[in-house]
């Protein structure tokens, strides 16, 4: 590349950057949006439901409860779990699930579940008739499971002690000595390095996609829409020049909405592990980096050239919206059936096919596996989607109709 | 007579079905300001894009009068589009630096020139402004010092005066005028044939994508055997004029069958206008 060359494409990159960052929705688009999302989802989500379940474990309920004979005990731990409780006789039923004439109670929360208990023998029936719409009938459900299966461990344990029997050695005949985690010989590094591995990839790639979409038509359908690009086709610079200009402001744009969200994402992560040894710094050696680094860049050539490539061929900002959008699912599909592949022994094959390429050798990386057949097919395989996006999106830069539009 | 500048020869441009140019013969010569007069739709934006370098001819060639193509001009060239191509979050002095600077033309440079145009256009207060405010008339007095700012000898301004009020339209005329007589060429675009008859030395009449006359006014009106340029344009082109089509042409025939289908007949008389209420 000349210097003159060299000076307009940066000139063309900064003046989009420029550009773009100075609409304040776009800031917060590219900034305060990555950098929040996982810190808000992580954590505040989960202050959010501890506070719902707090509300929900308050709640007085009230039950009834169907009976031919409750054990005292059992009528004890339900009143213990915040339930108020009347007793009726068991109606005349085939089953104890079929609702029969109390299907409106529970349906017009007269009461928030019914407990039918029966006795035979020496098990008892029991079914819970609740609303699964309403949270306080399904709040009162899960209490009476709860209680249940809390009374039927007692029955349990009394039962096995009148049998003559060691409660002991009879529940748990089968025990595991000494520390669980001692028995995982891979190092927490490494652990953590597969927790990530289920995260960055796929934010890398959905985040790297859709935060590309807004400045990629803006820079392409948007400055046709608007007339700026005739101007611009008039100038000396070659289509290429613009093309090579717009892919790195794009790029950046997308680059540091990525960094900001993967920074959000291990803060939020760190937040959680602050009080366990949840999660560690990931163990990686300096080839396993700098090959994230190689796969990024070519994820981000391949798929910023092919947006701004969609973006060029439309004719108004609306058409490339209704095409970039759907165009997502090309990332998601493959993105979320990439989490599921198994790692070990893994096929060649699978590094060569689009977008799984780069998110199976991130995963790869991110345990610290660098394996040379692997990291051959991929980063040949990506070199080449990548020529190919960079060659689409030159065509299209250089179609003639692209001053045109269908306004 | 003057040297030849640019010189096109037997240019056909076609636009799928439409055929926006058919069988241009024109040579532009230094320091002439040509005006490209017809109505819209008649093929003057085409022409002007064929001669800048942004659209290839179908046939025929526009090569420069050394026989390189015109892309090779480019800086010499100052463009002024119909849609005058600024950007909004940018203020008019960044949009006219930004255009320089892809010309290599340094920042004092260009400042010293758009200053000095920017006075005459009475812009100078306006150089720090957003453009998203502009007015129509500073949006073209903008575009205009942007075309300015890297000193060209050509000059192609489509529509340069529309959306101007009549002191602006007279100081961008007068500006046009005095860049010729700089030794700048001009091709200027209009559909007002007063105005061209006021800036142009010479006037080519396009009409459906042909040209139907090239000369000086009073060439024209010689030719013509009439008293106004007025009556002379009405000669030459009595054939009913097309509309503008070439871009919406470019539809594919599933996304317009697709538009037709959601699209409800136009009623024709008042009585089914009466039906469809």
């Amino acid at each position: 590349m000349s210097d003159g060359s060299f000076l307009r494409v940066r000139a063309i990159a900064k003046k989009e950057v420029v550009e773009f960052t100075r609409d304040w929705r776009t800031i917060i688009a590219i900034i305060v949006i990555p950098l929040l999302m996982f810190p808000l989802l992580f954590i505040l989500f989960p202050v959010l439901l501890e506070s719902e379940t707090a509300e929900l474990d308050a709640l007085e309920l009230s039950i009834v409860i169907q009976t031919d004979g409750l054990p005292e005990n059992l009528a004890e731990n339900i009143s213990l779990s915040s339930m108020d409780y009347s007793i009726e006789l068991l109606p005349n039923l085939t089953s104890l699930s079929e609702p029969g004439q109390d299907l409106e109670r529970v349906r017009n929360s007269s009461t928030d579940a019914i407990l039918r208990f029966e006795s035979s023998e020496d098990v008892w029936d029991f079914a819970i008739l609740h609303l699964s719409t309403s949270e306080r009938s399904n709040e009162a459900r899960n209490r009476l499971l709860i209680t249940l299966s809390e009374w039927e461990s007692s029955e349990i344990r009394v039962r096995i002690v009148e049998g003559g029997m060691d409660v002991n050695t009879t529940l748990d005949p089968l025990r595991w000595d000494g520390e669980v985690s001692s028995g995982d010989v891979a190092t927490s590094g490494e652990q953590s390095g597969m927790i990530l591995s289920m995260f960055i990839p796929l934010v890398l790639a959905i985040w790297t996609y859709s935060s590309a979409i807004q400045p990629s038509i803006d820079m392409t359908a948007g400055e046709r829409e608007r007339g700026t690009l005739e101007a611009l086709l008039c100038l000396p610079c070659t289509r290429m020049e613009l093309l090579f200009g717009k892919w790195l402001a794009v790029a950046t744009i997308t680059g540091v909405g990525v960094l900001l969200q993967i920074f959000g994402l291990l803060f939020a992560i760190g937040y959680l592990a602050s009080s366990s040894s949840f999660i560690g710094v990931p163990q990686l050696s300096m080839i396993s980096i700098g090959l994230i680094v190689l796969s990024i860049m070519l994820f981000a050539i391949m798929v910023v050239a092919f947006e701004l490539a969609l973006a060029m061929r439309s004719h108004s900002v609306k058409e490339a919206g209704s095409i970039l959008a759907p165009a997502l699912m090309l990332i998601l599909f493959p993105a979320l059936f990439t989490q599921v592949i198994n790692l070990d022994g893994i096929e060649g094959f699978w590094f060569a096919i689009p977008v799984v390429n780069i998110l199976l050798a991130l995963r790869e990386l991110l345990m610290n596996r660098v394996i040379t057949e692997h990291v051959l097919i991929w980063g040949f395989s990506s070199i080449v989607y990548a020529t190919l996006a960079a060659y689409y999106a030159s065509r299209q830069f250089n179609r003639e109709d692209i001053v045109t539009s269908l306004s | 007579m003057p040297e030849s500048l640019l010189s096109i020869q037997g240019v056909t441009k076609n636009f799928a079905e439409v055929q926006a140019l058919h069988e241009i013969n024109l040579e532009i010569h230094s320091g002439e300001i040509v005006g490209l007069v017809g109505s819209n739709g008649a093929g003057k934006t085409t022409l002007l894009r064929l001669m800048a370098g942004v659209y290839k001819p179908s046939s025929g060639t526009v090569n420069l009068s050394n026989g390189e193509p015109v892309t090779t001009m480019r800086h010499e060239l100052g463009v002024v589009p119909e849609s005058t191509g600024l950007y909004s979050r940018l203020t008019a002095w960044e949009n006219i630096r930004y255009h320089s600077r892809m010309h290599g033309i340094p920042d004092s440079i260009s400042w010293a020139r758009t200053e000095k145009f920017a006075e005459h256009l009475d812009m100078k207060e306006n150089l720090s402004r957003h453009t998203k405010g502009f007015s129509r008339g500073m949006k073209q007095k903008t575009a205009l010092l942007r075309a300015l700012a890297h000193g060209p000898n050509i000059l192609l301004l489509d529509e340069p005066t529309a959306g101007l009020d009549i002191t602006s339209a007279r100081t961008v005329r007068a500006l046009v005028r005095q860049l010729r007589d700089e030794g700048g060429t001009v091709i200027y675009s209009t559909h007002q044939l007063a105005e061209a008859q006021q800036v142009c030395d010479r006037i080519v009449i396009i009409h459906n994508g042909e040209i139907r006359a090239d000369g000086s006014p009073f060439q024209l009106l010689n030719d013509t055997d009439t008293d106004s340029l007025e009556e002379a344009y009405v000669s030459l082109t009595q054939d009913q004029a097309r509309t503008r089509k070439e871009d919406n042409d470019r539809e594919s025939a599933f996304t317009g069958w697709w538009r037709r289908f959601f699209t409800p007949k136009t009623p024709k008389t008042t009585r089914e206008v009466m039906e469809s209420e």
